[in-house]
């Protein structure tokens, strides 16, 4: 029989769609509660410190204790290990650490709109509406975190994530379980040999996590028919001796044949990592188009990028004495003094500055004479924004030396 | 010339553990070792490549020491060779203050991060520390003068300790010299087979 998990927000009626679930199908229903009480037993750790991993923020010592990430491995044991039998309702945040290759679970998802939600908890709790409200915005956030921690999505609601989502404020409780009942026959969630050895992976690679969580590790852990795969996301710089130190931890677990560790996605954490690769420019954006280059300004931030901006020839050339900018994208077509004569005087008075051109209308004889007044590069619009990024980079290190040769 | 790279190298070092990466200028380096800026730039392509050189070197000294250090020992036992180590640790720190208050710089984690040059140099360089609190643990566990434990954890703990007195003493924070004996007598505590 399949497994159902059940997410839902709060104020969801997912207890009626349980109770009348259980009910019809004879199901046993698992809370996180149980879960917990199981993952306590499993680690000696009390169920407080284990309920710490459906937080929000973890605590403050959580840098130094890795509590949050020890307790999910905990749990993630917990689930897989209960995995084995038949005939679960999973209710609540657990069922979200089973892997989608398991594919003999059946995944609920129950939300409302956001009124219909208040209504509700402001009849059942008696709160004013300020305060349902926010109770509400609280439960969406806790339930946002998890999902964002274990599927990285910001989305708690996300269709991807489940088989059904039901609006409870727009359906009765019936049809709800009559549509999970249904699908609950439905071919593709009924066990398979595929879906039963994704099963023993999720239990092995639990297996594993909990083994080098005990020991203080905090690694993504993949298994395959006993092959395990280790993926280190800290920058370490004593790797080598983290990786010997894992490996001899995860050998060790029954039902591993072979382990690998290595550098995960995490490892370089990509925003240091960019950041000291590709130390950002001082940049002065000159467009008359003013959505263009605002929102041009917004993605160059999105890569660190922060940008002053002017709409005209004039105020780029008095911006270019107070802001004292680096690199300059820079329009050729502009009412006023345009592009080109802004390049001239550039070059002129601070021939250190780099001066990138991106037109859309520009000709072949534009360029040219842009690039002898001593444009950096010559750009036409639409413009691919790595092929900016890049351009940008280089037109930086072009400048760093132009200043250490002033020097 | 060659003379003139070494030259540039030990000044270079000295400013960068002194002074840091950032605030060193390549300028002030020229001036102190009497060499164009072109020769430095001849010699390593830019400032980092001369850091990667200097810390190449550093990794190549730490190296050479203890492999001196190591050959001539005679350690009875492992504990022995823990408290071998840790002092010959302490010795290189004030006789080579410069390597090492370099390593206690942040720039060079910054850098590694970036660097898979800096990373392997750094890494080598711990990897030569620790891995000696680890050997001297193993051959102790052997010969019955330390007791069982994790030995990997136990090194990094041990080195942990003493590099943090080196930090104590660069940073002044506290004079290192008064905790050296305590230092000795806490490592034996740890190590030593019970009762």
């Amino acid at each position: 029989m399949p497994v159902v998990t059940i997410f839902s927000g709060t104020f969801c009626r997912k207890e009626a769609v349980a109770e009348k679930l259980i009910q019809r199908t004879g199901y046993r229903r698992v809370t996180d509660e149980m879960v917990i009480r199981r993952a306590a037993d499993l680690s000696d750790w009390d169920e407080k410190k284990l309920h710490a991993a459906f937080a929000v923020k973890p605590s403050v010592f959580n840098k130094f204790t890795y509590e949050k990430e020890r307790s999910m491995a905990w749990i993630r044991l917990a689930v897989a290990e209960l995995l084995a039998e038949e005939g679960l309702l999973i209710d609540g945040f657990s069922g979200q650490v089973i892997p989608k290759e398991v594919s003999h679970v059946l995944r609920v998802c129950l939300i409302a709109d956001l009124q219909p939600r208040i209504r509700r908890a402001m009849e059942t709790r008696g709160l004013s509406e300020k305060a349902a409200r926010q109770h509400i915005h609280e439960d969406d956030e806790q339930r946002a975190a998890w999902v964002n921690t274990l599927h990285n999505m910001r989305d708690p609601w996300a269709p991807g994530l489940y088989d059904i989502v039901a609006p409870p404020d727009k359906m009765e409780i019936d049809p709800i379980v009559d549509l999970v009942e249904e699908n609950l026959r439905s071919e593709d969630i009924q066990p398979t040999d595929a879906s039963k050895r994704a099963a023993a992976d999720f239990v092995l690679s639990a297996r594993v996590g909990e083994a080098l969580a005990k020991e203080g590790h905090n690694v993504e852990v993949i298994a395959r028919d006993g092959a395990v795969t280790l993926k280190i996301n800290q920058n370490v710089l004593m790797l080598g001796r983290l990786q010997e130190e894992l490996k001899e931890i995860t050998e060790k677990v029954e039902g591993v044949k072979s382990v690998e560790a290595r550098i995960g996605k995490g490892f370089h954490r990509a925003d240091i990592y960019r950041k000291y690769d590709f130390e950002m420019p001082k940049l002065l954006l000159v467009d008359d188009e003013r959505e263009f280059v605002q929102t041009l300004s917004e993605r160059l931030l999105m890569r660190d990028v922060g940008s002053a901006v002017a709409y005209d020839g004039e105020s780029a050339l008095s911006l270019i004495d107070e802001e004292e900018p680096e690199v300059m994208i820079l329009d050729l077509k502009m009412p006023g003094i345009d592009g080109i004569e802004v390049l001239r005087k550039v070059k002129q008075s601070r021939p250190e500055i780099e001066v990138i051109i991106l037109t859309g209308h520009g000709s072949e004889e534009d360029r040219k004479l842009c690039m002898e007044l001593g444009a950096f590069a010559y750009l036409q619009k639409p413009v691919d924004i790595d092929v900016l990024s890049e351009t940008l980079k280089k037109a930086n290190e072009k400048m760093k030396q132009n200043k250490t040769a002033r020097f | 010339m060659g003379n003139k790279k070494e030259l540039i190298l030990e000044t270079a070092t000295i400013l960068f553990a002194e002074h840091g990466f950032n605030e060193t200028s390549v300028a002030h380096l020229a001036n102190l070792t009497q060499s164009a800026e072109g020769t430095i730039f001849y010699h390593f392509k830019n400032k980092n490549d001369l850091f990667l050189a200097i810390l190449e070197n550093v990794k190549k000294g730490i190296l050479d020491e203890f492999s001196g250090y190591m050959g001539q020992g005679r350690f009875e036992n492992g504990l022995q060779m823990m408290e071998g180590v840790i002092g010959f640790f302490l010795f290189l720190a004030g006789k080579k203050e410069q390597w090492f208050r370099l390593l206690q710089r942040h720039y060079p984690y910054e850098f590694a991060r970036s660097s898979e040059d800096c990373r392997a140099h750094l890494e080598a360089i711990y990897n030569t520390l620790v891995d000696l609190f680890e050997e001297a643990i193993r051959r102790g566990q052997h010969d019955c003068s330390i007791r069982s434990l994790p030995e990997r954890k136990t090194a990094l703990l041990l080195f942990s300790m003493v590099n943090g007195l080196i930090w104590f003493k660069f940073h002044d924070l506290y004079e290192p010299a008064t905790l050296y004996d305590e230092l000795l007598a806490a490592c034996k505590r740890m190590l030593a087979p019970d009762g």
